[in-house]
């Protein structure tokens, strides 16, 4: 890194810490009892400057890259996971916006993105495994192309102002064009009542019959599951640094913990059982801190890193449940406890089992890109 | 020869003398032996007789200089004023209190003297006729002892509270001395209204009463408010209490919370756990109201009182009255 | 308008150790960050600058050369430039020596209209700088103000808040004004923001750059000598225990408080 951009990142995270400490940390507890953002909490998260963290300068963004990035959602997940996903969902946006987006479109849309979250949607109710499985179309009338569909389980459906939507073509040809909440057909559907990351808003978008001229299919036609492969490989490297974030609060809950408390007369932190649960919950911490960062490292190169970050998510999200529970077990009553954070946290790890690719897609794919070498 | 003089400036607080000045006279008599004459410095004005209130702490002599302008003078003004006293009198060493006023003349005089002064002390002693004096650093964590070896004359603010005002039955001398006042145009005091409380926050408060998971009913927290606005002070909670509607997370004393160190804090139906007590246990003075002779809120507490919080409550505003 | 904000650096935590060989103190490791108080002072030169057109702030510190990092986030938050003052002549500068290199620095600066300061450093929390750089600047002070506002065209109005009274004072500027931190919410740099302060000028005056008295500077210049530094004994304390009913028990902490001088 060039001095003056490392020097940028120390101030950069110097100040999320703050933010994270001051404006985070305290609302993480009661954004879980309350399953959604304080009031004016994204207004504040926005006018701060985050949505534009990884924009480039030439949009009005602030131009870090995939490692300062990843960095900064890593930080804020020791005091809040879903608003660092709720971040993850509208950079992984972005980037497809800025590798498959038209220059017209960029113009058009990028600017906006440091006001207004961004979303990318897949899935359906007729399965989110098998992207030929949808059934959400784009029909093309005259010049215009008419989409009609529903499209649930978005992270940050229902706050995101704009969504990405892979949408069929043809009966055998998937594409992505960019919606508009402000678009005339354009609805929101219910929001999940999932059970960790209960601050990011989860929620469907139902189209219906909206009109869209050509300028916003993003990519070619066809590049849908080219483009979907790519926000999920982004994604991926992001969700490994909000884990490490996470597995960095259950040891600093878990450590703490042990410093205070003594069973009989032995303090916790003289206890072999203690030492394993906690040496444990650093080397997951640390090995999935180093494989988010080593896909972002080759993201910022230019190089291949899809197996990596798949490496990153599946091997970080089990061990943040893993972590959790050790956490959980050094607390005891109290880690079972809804008072305490443990059990949340757990929860929050949970959902990165299964979002942006389960870890058996994650496996597969690691296997298959083994198996080509 | 006399004996060189340790002043003590005596400050005004609306009608009456700031106690730092007279807890500081105290501690100066502990400090001056046979060695240092105490003078307290008084700037008043023609009417008013503050050195009344200062007799009885038995300063060897009271040295005051009348100008109507001082009850308004302005923070260079007095140290104008002081600066023609100490080129009068060379004193050895002047003290202040690390009040807000002290804290602003004291080194506005440090300059125009330059010498050294040493702010918000919590212990002085003289090495013969050098001033030590203790001041702590890293929000408390740290104490220095600071010396100025080869100016005169040697200067401290100390903290409020730190030393206790012991009236003597000493007889003070009154006297009085003359300074030109310099009027200084190009800053005016408009106004000065009395005040009860400046806090804004539990952590700027300088008296706290801090309410527990036993001190949370309703009738309790309006049996509080009027504490705190008695005392000056303001509303502090536990953890517990922040679920509360009536609370946020800015009132929470702790390590998740504030830490807070003002001058008394009163501990109602709150136990104590660590990540309380952390937050707080460097306050002055602690009192502790709780139920359970047992819990930990007492290990730390200066004054404690086993039994119910909303009657020891009511009991302690009744008799504010 | 030109307004000067003087900031300093501490060390990120209060969390400091004694070395228990050397006695000194162990400040290894401890990074460095702005003054949290000075951001109150920056706060309140932007808010001037945000309400009219004619405003250049310049920050100002002394130190080493890492405290352009403090320059730097200060500018990130809007200030236009950043002037540190850094040589080893002003090493181990007391706050007599430190206000005085300020003082000339801030002629050097030139024009300033308005010289602020944070209520105190959370390290030394002496607060006495700006009382000494407005004596030798020949300025009036305000100190510890809770709100200010141009009042006229060379005017500011600002409320002082003492223990138990609100001052309401009028300086004609120039003048130098400290800050209490419940003035305002300092504002966070926006990451944006940050990447555009590395485009700013700040510039580092040393020795020769400013007219300086030598006999004024650093240990030299500096009255007072620390000579020990030790951790404080734990606060022992001893419970009195408040006896009868609730009445009798009030009466006794009344007592208490009363010869404690709290009320």
């Amino acid at each position: 890194m060039p001095a003056t951009t490392a020097a940028a990142a120390k101030l950069l995270l110097q100040m999320v810490d703050d933010y994270t400490q001051r404006e985070i940390s305290p609302y993480d507890m009661s954004m879980d009892a309350a399953q959604d953002f304080p009031k004016g909490f994204v207004d504040k998260l926005t006018k701060t400057g985050f949505l534009g963290i990884m924009l480039p300068q030439e949009f009005g963004g602030a131009g870090f890259g995939p490692e300062v990035t990843a960095t900064v959602l890593n930080h804020i997940a020791r005091g809040n996971a879903s608003t660092a996903v709720t971040l993850e969902g509208h950079f992984k946006t972005i980037d497809q916006i800025l590798k498959y987006g038209t220059p017209a479109l960029q113009q058009a849309l990028l600017p906006t993105a440091n006001d207004r979250i961004f979303a990318f949607s897949m899935t359906e109710a007729s399965g989110g495994s098998n992207p030929m499985g949808i059934s959400s179309t784009a029909t093309r009338e005259g010049d215009h192309w008419v989409i009609n569909g529903d499209k649930i389980m978005i992270t940050n459906g229902g706050l995101a102002q704009v969504y990405c939507v892979l949408v069929k073509t043809a009966p055998d040809e998937l594409s992505v064009f960019v919606v508009d909440q402000d678009m005339p057909g354009f609805s929101f559907g219910k929001r999940e009542d999932f059970i960790g990351l209960r601050g990011t808003p989860v929620g469907e978008i139902v189209m219906d019959h909206i009109v869209v001229d050509n300028d916003h299919l993003l990519g070619k036609l066809g590049d849908g599951g080219v483009i979907g492969d790519s926000a999920h490989d982004d994604a991926r490297i992001l969700m490994g640094a909000v884990l490490t974030g996470i597995m960095e609060h259950e040891l600093k809950i878990s450590t703490d913990y042990a410093k205070e408390r003594k069973a009989g007369n032995t303090p916790l932190t003289d206890l072999q059982v203690t030492h394993r649960k906690v040496a444990d919950m650093a080397m997951r911490k640390e090995t999935t801190k180093l494989l988010y960062q080593r896909a972002a490292q080759l993201k910022a190169a230019g190089q291949p890193y899809s197996e990596e970050a798949a490496m990153a998510k599946a091997h970080g999200s089990r061990a943040a449940v893993s972590a959790g529970d050790d956490a959980l077990q050094i607390l005891a009553g109290y880690g079972y406890s809804r008072e305490y954070p443990v059990e949340h946290l757990i929860r929050d790890a949970r959902a990165m089992e299964i979002a942006e690719g389960t870890v058996e897609k994650m496996r597969s794919a690691i296997a298959k890109a083994e198996f080509t070498k | 020869m006399s004996k060189p003089e340790l002043w003590v400036i005596a400050e005004r607080r609306l009608d009456h003398i700031e106690p730092t000045t007279q807890q500081l006279i105290t501690k100066a008599k502990g400090l001056a032996g046979d060695q240092f004459s105490v003078v307290a410095i008084l700037l008043e004005a023609t009417n008013d007789h503050l050195e009344n209130e200062l007799t009885a702490y038995g300063p060897d002599e009271i040295r005051v200089v009348r100008d109507d302008r001082f009850p308004t003078a302005t923070d260079a003004e007095h140290a104008d004023a002081l600066q023609q006293l100490v080129t009068a009198y060379q004193p050895n060493s002047i003290l202040f209190g690390a009040t807000i006023t002290g804290r602003s003349i004291a080194p506005r005089l440090q300059a125009k003297l330059q010498t050294g002064l040493t702010a918000d002390c919590l212990d002085l002693r003289f090495d013969d006729e050098t001033l030590v004096a203790t001041k702590p650093s890293y929000g408390d964590n740290i104490m220095c002892e600071i010396i100025c070896p080869d100016h005169r004359p040697q200067m401290a603010t100390v903290r409020p509270n730190t030393f206790v005002a012991a009236p003597t039955t000493g007889d003070a001398t009154v006297t009085t001395a003359t300074v030109t006042f310099h009027p200084v145009d190009r800053l005016q005091v408009k106004a000065a209204t009395p005040v009860v409380n400046t806090a804004t926050t539990v952590g700027d408060a300088s008296r706290v009463v801090a309410l527990g998971r036993g001190a949370a009913s309703s009738a309790t927290i309006d049996s509080a408010t009027k504490l705190a606005e008695k005392l000056g002070g303001r509303i502090g909670v536990s953890r517990p209490l922040t679920d509360q509607d009536r609370f946020t997370h800015d009132d929470q004393i702790g390590q998740s919370g504030n830490t807070i160190h003002p001058e008394l804090i009163i501990n109602f139906g709150i136990s104590g756990a660590v990540q309380y007590l952390v937050g707080m246990q460097d306050s002055q003075t602690i009192v502790a109201v709780n139920a359970d002779e047992n819990a930990p809120i007492f290990d730390v507490a200066d004054y404690g009182y086993v039994g119910d919080a909303q009657a020891f409550m009511t009991a302690l505003l009744g008799q504010f009255n | 308008m030109k307004i000067v904000v003087c900031l300093k650096q501490v060390p990120e935590t209060n969390d400091v150790t004694i070395d228990p060989v050397t006695h000194n103190l162990d400040r290894r490791g401890l990074a460095g960050v702005m003054n949290p108080f000075d951001k109150n002072a920056i706060e309140l030169a932007l808010n001037l600058k945000d309400s009219r057109d004619d405003v250049q702030v310049v920050l100002l510190t002394m130190g080493p050369d890492d405290y352009a990092e403090s320059l730097r986030e200060g500018m990130a938050m809007g200030a236009d430039e950043g002037v540190l003052l850094s040589d080893r002549a002003f090493a181990g500068a007391d706050t007599l020596a430190t206000g005085y290199v300020l003082a000339q620095a801030v002629k050097k600066i030139g024009d300033a209209d308005l010289i602020l300061f944070g209520r105190q450093a959370v390290d030394a929390d002496t607060g006495q700088v700006g009382p000494i750089v407005a004596e030798f600047l020949h300025q009036p002070q305000i100190t510890y103000a809770a709100n200010l506002r141009l009042s006229g065209a060379n005017e500011v109005t600002a409320e002082r808040l003492l223990e138990d009274t609100k001052q309401t004072l009028v300086a004609q500027l120039p003048a130098v004004v400290s800050v209490r931190s419940e003035l305002n919410t300092p504002r966070y740099p926006t990451p944006r923001n940050i990447q555009l302060s590395f485009n700013k000028p700040l510039t580092t005056w040393h020795h020769d750059d400013l007219d300086l008295d030598d006999s004024r500077l650093g240990q030299a210049g500096s009255p007072t000598i620390v000579t020990k530094v030790y951790a404080p004994e734990p606060v022992k304390r001893e419970l009195t225990p408040l006896t009868g009913t609730p009445s009798e028990a009030a009466s006794q902490l009344i007592t208490a408080l009363k010869q404690r001088q709290l009320i």
